[in-house]
């Protein structure tokens, strides 16, 4: 599974990494580029069907709490 | 009065405090939040000091889950920070609104392992909705406001707000008022097809069940939800969180679901064909054995968080939004239309089990249960009751009452010991003019024991209901049927004066060892002026029934030790 994620706070990394950990998922390739002060991760998940979806589900989560707190 | 120049940080925090309408902070002082501590003598915000940061954190939890509202407290840098982590997780894991405020070391010291410093944003992250540090004071009233937001939803939690000391002396352009707030959260609308789909599964289902869990609290939908049970007839149980939410003596309420949920309700979703998951997120309590979890059932799962949906259990028609909308909207569409009722089909259930079952006591002890039973026929039915965690949880939870889920607080998703007294003394808070009681253990209660000093310094009224079996009692049970009888480091025979130690605080107390005396006892200390305990020295082999192991099914309920002797 590979995603493209956009980060307000390039520390959400650490808790992505975290996620995939306990989900018993990991990660084959991290590429993050800093553009107009967002983060574009592009990520390549590998894992079990059912962990990865569990893990897209609460990134999605994750990355939605993240922007709200970038809000102006 | 002109408004002043300029301000500080620490100023700051307090006016935004205000402005998102917190009246009541708990907290713990300490070097790095000294500026906000200082900022906070004299202010309008109340600030109650707890005996321990964990304690602060409870409280917090606990009148945000009474209230609806945010929960706020607040902790120094490191320990002070860390002595948050488990009430924030406990918040984190129930969807509690909360916001946490740690002060830092000075942002030139923060990674130099400073005195008092810990990477709080890093610990805190994976127990927190967000865990921000501030590092510029022009950012601060920004991330204040977007914290509150995120806290309040749409699913609820707690945010951390991590500040340096220097932050919060820093000056800074005063607020503002009047300035433009940020929009609050948007709420997902429940999509109209999706909403059409579980009205033909309702109307073509023969034995369907509700499952309400802590998200219909969340979201106020508890009116919603019992008017819908009432239009369909239908049987339906709750979660450790939805308790309060079935309308009191509806005999179609089946009881607590899951692991020592009442055998009616756990063989009643098992016989099921359409379970109503609402506002619930199968925890592993609740299901048991995943894979015959309501295995011929159909799953309309309602909830505000997609992530939940297919997390746990896979569902035939998902309604992503609001609780109370959703219920709302699912109405008006019935309305007018000609659905089933389910009142055999409840009948039916109801059948499926008897009462709870309870062990025999030998002669003259102290039965928990028969305590706890005549408690909930005793409590005013607007009082709240907070447990702490273990089998007097279990055995509250179902035996309560509660006319409403803000009036049974529990920690259910984290289960943590200490919870219960801290978590009563933020519910007094948020709501001075009720009855506010908390069941302990002994062991949980030894935990947050010193919050008594926090009771009696705010001559709070609250009365701690503690059931004494001079045991870690879940834990020994568990070992009792699973472990051998091997009693590893859950005796707690040796236990303290409960009686002395209340009263060393200045809190009046009493123990009762005898059933006959119970009543009155009972009686006494819920109508006590001020703040009581009751020491109810129980019998210690007492367990908690029905109980499904855990990773089984409703069909594998135990109601008795099988092997039929008392350890």
């Amino acid at each position: 599974m590979t995603l493209s994620l956009v980060m307000h706070d390039w520390r959400l990394l650490e808790r992505i990494v975290g996620l995939t950990n306990r989900l018993g998922c990991a990660y084959t390739k991290v590429a993050v580029q800093a553009r107009d002060e967002l983060y574009h991760a592009t990520i390549e998940f590998t894992g079990p069907p059912d962990a990865l979806r569990r893990l897209d589900a609460q990134l999605s989560r994750l990355l939605n709490d993240d922007k709200e707190m970038s809000r102006r | 009065m002109s408004e002043p120049a300029e301000s500080t940080g620490a100023q700051l925090v307090l006016d935004v405090l205000a402005d998102e309408g917190v009246e009541v902070v708990f907290g713990y002082p300490g070097g790095a939040i000294m500026p906000l501590y200082d900022a906070l003598y004299g202010h309008a915000i109340k600030h109650i000091l707890t005996r321990h940061e964990q304690g602060a954190a409870f409280a917090a939890g606990g009148f945000a889950r009474s209230s609806g509202k945010v929960g706020v407290c607040i902790g120094t840098s490191g320990p002070g920070a860390t002595n948050l982590v488990t009430g924030i997780l406990d918040a984190y894991m129930d969807s509690i609104p909360v916001v946490a405020i740690t002060g830092q070391v000075r942002t030139v010291l923060m990674g130099t392992d400073g005195f008092q410093e810990a990477d709080v944003t890093s610990i805190m992250g994976p127990a927190t909705k967000r865990a921000v540090c501030v590092r510029d004071v022009n950012d601060l009233e920004r991330v204040l406001r977007n914290a509150f937001r995120i806290a309040r939803g749409p699913r609820p939690g707690p945010v951390l707000v991590d500040i340096p000391n220097d932050i919060l002396k820093a000056k800074c352009a005063p607020f503002n008022p009047n300035a433009p707030r940020p929009i609050p959260a948007s709420y997902e609308r429940p999509d109209a097809a999706a909403l059409e789909e579980a009205i033909a599964l309702i109307a073509a289902a023969e034995r369907p069940i509700a499952i309400v869990g802590g998200g219909a609290r969340s979201s106020n939908a508890t009116h919603m939800f019992r008017e819908l049970m009432a239009k369909l007839k239908m049987p339906h149980t709750s979660t450790l969180n939805g308790l309060g939410c079935a309308a009191p003596g509806d005999p179609r309420f089946l009881g607590m679901v899951g692991m020592h949920g009442w055998k009616a309700a756990n063989l009643a979703v098992h016989q099921s064909d359409l379970v109503l998951a609402l506002g619930m997120r199968f925890d592993d309590r609740v299901t048991g054995r995943v894979d015959r979890f309501a295995a011929g059932a159909k799953i309309i799962h309602a909830d505000i968080d997609a992530s939940e949906f297919n997390k746990i259990v896979k569902n035939k028609v998902a309604l992503r939004g609001d609780l109370r909308q959703t219920l709302s909207h699912l109405l008006q569409r019935m309305a007018g239309r000609s659905l089933p009722t389910f009142e055999a089909w409840a009948e039916q259930a109801k059948a499926l089990g008897g009462p709870l079952p309870q062990d025999r006591m030998p002669n003259g002890e102290l039965s928990a249960t028969d305590v706890l039973d005549e408690f909930f026929a005793l409590v005013p039915e607007d009082g709240i009751v907070a447990t702490d965690v273990g089998q007097h949880q279990m055995w509250a939870a179902q035996r309560q009452r509660a006319a409403h889920p803000r009036n049974f607080l529990t920690s259910a998703g984290l289960g943590t010991m200490g919870f219960g007294v801290p978590a009563a003394i933020g519910a007094q808070f948020a709501n001075p003019r009720r009855k506010v009681f908390a069941i302990v253990g002994d062991g949980g209660f030894q935990m947050t024991m010193p919050e008594l000093g926090t009771i009696r310094r705010y001559e709070l009224p609250v009365k701690i209901l503690l059931i004494d079996n001079h045991r870690l009692g879940m834990v020994r049970q568990w070992q009792e049927l699973f472990y051998e009888r091997r009693y590893s480091a859950t005796d707690l025979s040796d236990n303290p004066d409960f009686v002395m130690i209340a009263k060393g605080y200045g809190i009046q107390a009493e123990r009762v060892e005898d059933t006959g005396e119970m009543r009155d006892a009972l009686e006494r200390f819920i109508n006590a002026e001020g703040a009581a305990l009751l020491h109810c020295a129980c019998f210690p082999h007492e367990n908690c029934w029905p109980m499904i192991p855990a990773g089984g099914t409703a069909a594998d309920v135990l109601e008795a030790n099988p092997e039929a002797a008392i350890a």
